[in-house]
């Protein structure tokens, strides 16, 4: 549709008051709301409900600035190590309980009741048989995040559809061949569904890890403010873990879509 | 003239390997020469399929049977032979072009020039070579189809097997498909066992029609069919030697009328 | 998202056999005495130390102070749950003007939120409470809003025809049509109420199944951390269980909900 420049600066201007008015921004009323009363009735040193306005500078007190950047790559870190060990022997486990199901049924108990262990009462016993380093804070994350993309991959492989792996016997492929050319992406979509749901519990349970143990990251810096009766800091940082959260959120959505787009028919 | 497929004593069931079998083929015995086109003509469920996917090398025939490729015994898909699926769009690979599923059987045995020239000679065959680059979800379920008549045309086959191909499509692109298939025929003198339930398709197409009727099935008739080629769908489909083979076939599987 | 095998329907014998099988390599590998592992105890151990935690120890009034916290949490996450859901899901104007207010908030997990909580509320009952309230009111809100507002606008038309009070709308037409989001919300609270209960107790409250982990892990009786990890394990799976038999009991056809989104 074309427009005159005249007439499109208009329909552009109402369009933008439509998205004032209608948009996402009103929603945040309550919020702003929040903060505003919560600025007016707190004070800087408030032992419970620091002033918003105090915690940003919370944060670079006494020195700790520095702090902060190293340990947000700390947690970011674990959260990809994890995450991406969860991935590998998750699609590795999916495959084999996907493919068989005699091997399924033999692992189901075993995996359920792995499964329904809280993470949060792994981590003493973690700490107990690995110490506290960085492979400790791994092997938690991954036993928190394996489950979704598990899941997933056995359940697209018991779903794949018979004709695809006949196409691959009827064309004489290799074991190999139909391993990653047909059969791995085939199950690619739920992978990554599996990946998305995977990554805010992977990014959790290592600040969870961290606050928990104290080994280092953004969770250990918390940890410390908060026994150190640091309130601002306390939630300065907590809203540093929301944007990371965010982020790292956004980024698996951003690659899940560049990887469906490709794909866009395949409804399954 | 060698056979291509020689079978006899045939027989085969269907069903878990530790559940409940039925069988499904009785004593079926046939040859196809080279180069042939014949159709596998039966009712729904009578055993065509099966039949075509013993010949592939896909399911295993019950001991006693004698299913010779070439002189050989088939063992697994063999060598030479080619499949065209009827569910297209869960045979061909969502996640690759149309070029690039023309060219998977081509991968590993041959270099990518070579690879390259064969997927555009097959692609052309088809009348796709345009659409080379586009995804299969962009395509009718005709051109799908093509795509993967392509796939099974690429790696030179002696023996085509197609089984029902063009059963999910309708009446107008099938005809057109039929043509283009006919060409193929033509052109490459690949034979073609073709599996259909449509009596007029099967008739139209073929060089013979092996009628597979009864429960368990066997070879009920085989029909010649004398029309000329190249054949057209209207010339063919109304002349005298179409509807004699046509009317031979009915009265095998529907009885005297 | 779906579940492994378990042991029924059927009675999974091969899925038991291979359990049965790990646990007697566990036990076989810990009798190696491999420096390393120290600190693994053996499953007859574990064993040793259930029996004697739920006879002659703490297990059975820790498991009945978390689940009380859990369900008390939850329930009362339930009832404002509901309550904020059905205000906001009904009223198109009261959800323009909070919802990308609750969506925000909804991104911080709770579980970062437990410094803060320590903070205010010390270590208490009241911390562990008021954590498991807070973390269980997003989903609940969140599904009860979702399921609100995906009626068809057909159905609200079916309503007026009906002459239907504003009352009897929401009786019988809208929270019908929204309960199975609205259970799903209540399944996900459930879980995370649990989690955050233990967590509450492992660093906050002394009580419950989370402190008895941590007094085994500090007086270092590796058997008895394994009984409690275990038995919140089992707590989840019993939690799970019970709410799905009351939805299908209390909600005829309620057992043909998703298990997930």
């Amino acid at each position: 549709m074309r427009h005159h420049p005249a007439q499109s600066a208009r329909t552009g201007s109402t369009r933008l008051s439509e998205w004032l008015r209608s948009g996402p921004l009103p929603g945040l009323l309550p919020l702003v709301v929040l903060l505003v009363v919560w600025e007016l009735r707190g004070t800087s040193d408030s032992p419970f409900f620091p002033a918003p306005s105090s915690w940003w500078p919370a944060l670079f007190r006494r020195g700790q600035g520095d702090t902060i950047l190293p340990a947000v790559a700390d947690t970011v870190r674990t959260f990809g190590f994890g995450l991406a060990a969860a991935t590998i022997l998750g699609v590795a486990l999916g495959l084999s309980v996907g493919a068989s199901k005699r091997v399924g049924r033999a692992a189901g108990p075993t995996f359920e009741f792995a499964r329904a262990l809280p993470p949060a009462a792994i981590v003493p016993v973690a700490t107990l048989l690995l110490g506290f380093d960085e492979t400790m804070k791994v092997v938690v994350v991954v036993l928190a995040a394996i489950w979704p993309i598990l899941l997933n991959t056995s359940s697209a492989v018991r779903g794949l559809n018979p004709t695809l792996l006949e196409t691959a016997r009827s064309l004489r492929l290799s074991k190999t061949r139909t391993l990653f050319g047909v059969l791995l992406p085939s199950v690619t979509p739920s992978v990554i569904l599996g990946i998305r749901v995977a990554t805010p519990v992977a990014l959790v349970i290592t600040l969870l890890v961290e606050y928990l143990t104290a080994v280092n990251g953004l969770g250990a810096l918390v940890g410390d403010a908060q026994r150190t009766f640091q309130p601002a800091r306390v939630y300065a940082l907590i809203v540093i873990a929301g944007l990371l959260s965010l982020i790292v959120n956004a980024a698996v959505r951003l690659i899940e879509d560049g990887v469906m787009r490709r794909r866009v028919g395949d409804l399954r | 003239m060698e056979p291509s497929y020689e079978c006899s004593n045939l027989r085969a069931e269907v069903g878990s390997r530790h559940g409940e079998r039925r069988l499904v083929l009785d004593d079926v015995s046939f040859t196809v020469a080279k180069p042939e086109f014949v159709s596998i003509m039966g009712r729904s469920g009578v055993g065509k399929s099966t039949l075509l996917r013993v010949l592939a090398g896909l399911h295993e025939p019950s001991p006693g049977s004698i299913v010779r490729f070439d002189g050989q015994q088939v063992v697994g898909p063999p060598e030479g032979v080619s499949l065209v699926f009827q569910d297209y769009t869960s045979s061909l690979l969502p996640w690759r072009n149309v070029a690039k599923n023309v060219e998977l059987p081509l991968e590993g045995s041959l270099g990518k020039t070579e690879r390259r020239q064969r997927v555009f000679e097959a692609l052309e065959m088809v009348g796709l070579a345009d659409r080379a680059d586009a995804q299969p979800f962009e395509l009718s379920g005709g051109m799908q189809q093509r795509v993967q008549l392509a796939r099974a045309l690429a790696s030179r086959p002696t023996v085509l097997l197609m089984d029902e191909p063009f059963g999910a499509l309708d009446a107008l692109t099938k005809a057109e498909l039929e043509d283009q298939l006919l060409g193929i025929f033509a052109a490459t003198k690949t034979t073609v066992v073709f599996v259909t339930h449509d009596i007029d398709e099967a008739v139209y197409l073929s060089d013979r029609v092996l009628v597979l009727d009864g429960s368990p099935a066997r070879i009920a008739a085989d029909i010649r069919v004398d029309c000329l080629r190249p054949r057209t769908q209207l010339r063919t489909r109304e002349s005298a030697e179409f509807l004699a083979a046509r009317h031979q076939v009915y009265e095998v599987i529907f009885g005297t009328l | 998202m779906g579940r492994f095998d378990g042991l029924l329907p059927r009675l999974n014998w091969l899925g038991v056999f291979v359990m049965v099988a790990l646990a007697a390599m566990w036990e076989l590998v810990v009798s190696f005495e491999v420096a390393a592992l120290r600190f693994l105890p053996a499953p007859s151990e574990i064993a040793r130390a259930a029996h004697g935690e739920i006879f002659e120890g703490e297990l059975v009034g820790r498991t009945i102070h978390t689940v009380g916290v859990t369900l008390l949490g939850w329930g009362v996450a339930a009832v404002v749950g509901l309550a904020l859901g059905l205000a906001l899901g009904l009223s198109p104007k009261a959800y323009q003007y909070s919802m990308t207010s609750f969506e925000v908030t909804r991104a911080i997990p709770p579980i970062t939120l437990v410094p803060a909580a320590l903070l205010i509320f010390g270590f208490s009952l009241k911390m562990e409470l008021v954590l498991v309230i807070f973390g269980g009111v997003w989903p609940i809100l969140v599904n009860t809003i979702g399921g609100i507002r995906s009626i068809k606008p057909e159905l609200r038309d079916v309503a007026t025809m009906l002459r239907l009070s504003r009352i009897g709308t929401v009786r019988k037409l809208v929270l019908p049509a929204a309960l199975p989001s609205i259970v799903v919300g209540l399944r996900l609270a459930l879980s995370l109420c649990l989690v955050l209960a233990i967590v509450a107790e492992i660093v906050g409250n002394p009580a419950g199944l989370g402190n008895g982990l941590i007094s085994a892990r500090q007086s270092l009786q590796p058997p008895i951390m394994f009984v409690y990890v275990v038995a919140a394990g089992l707590l989840g799976v019993a939690l799970n269980a019970a709410l799905g038999l009351g939805v299908r009991l209390l909600l005829p056809g309620g057992h043909t909900l998703r298990e997930s989104p």
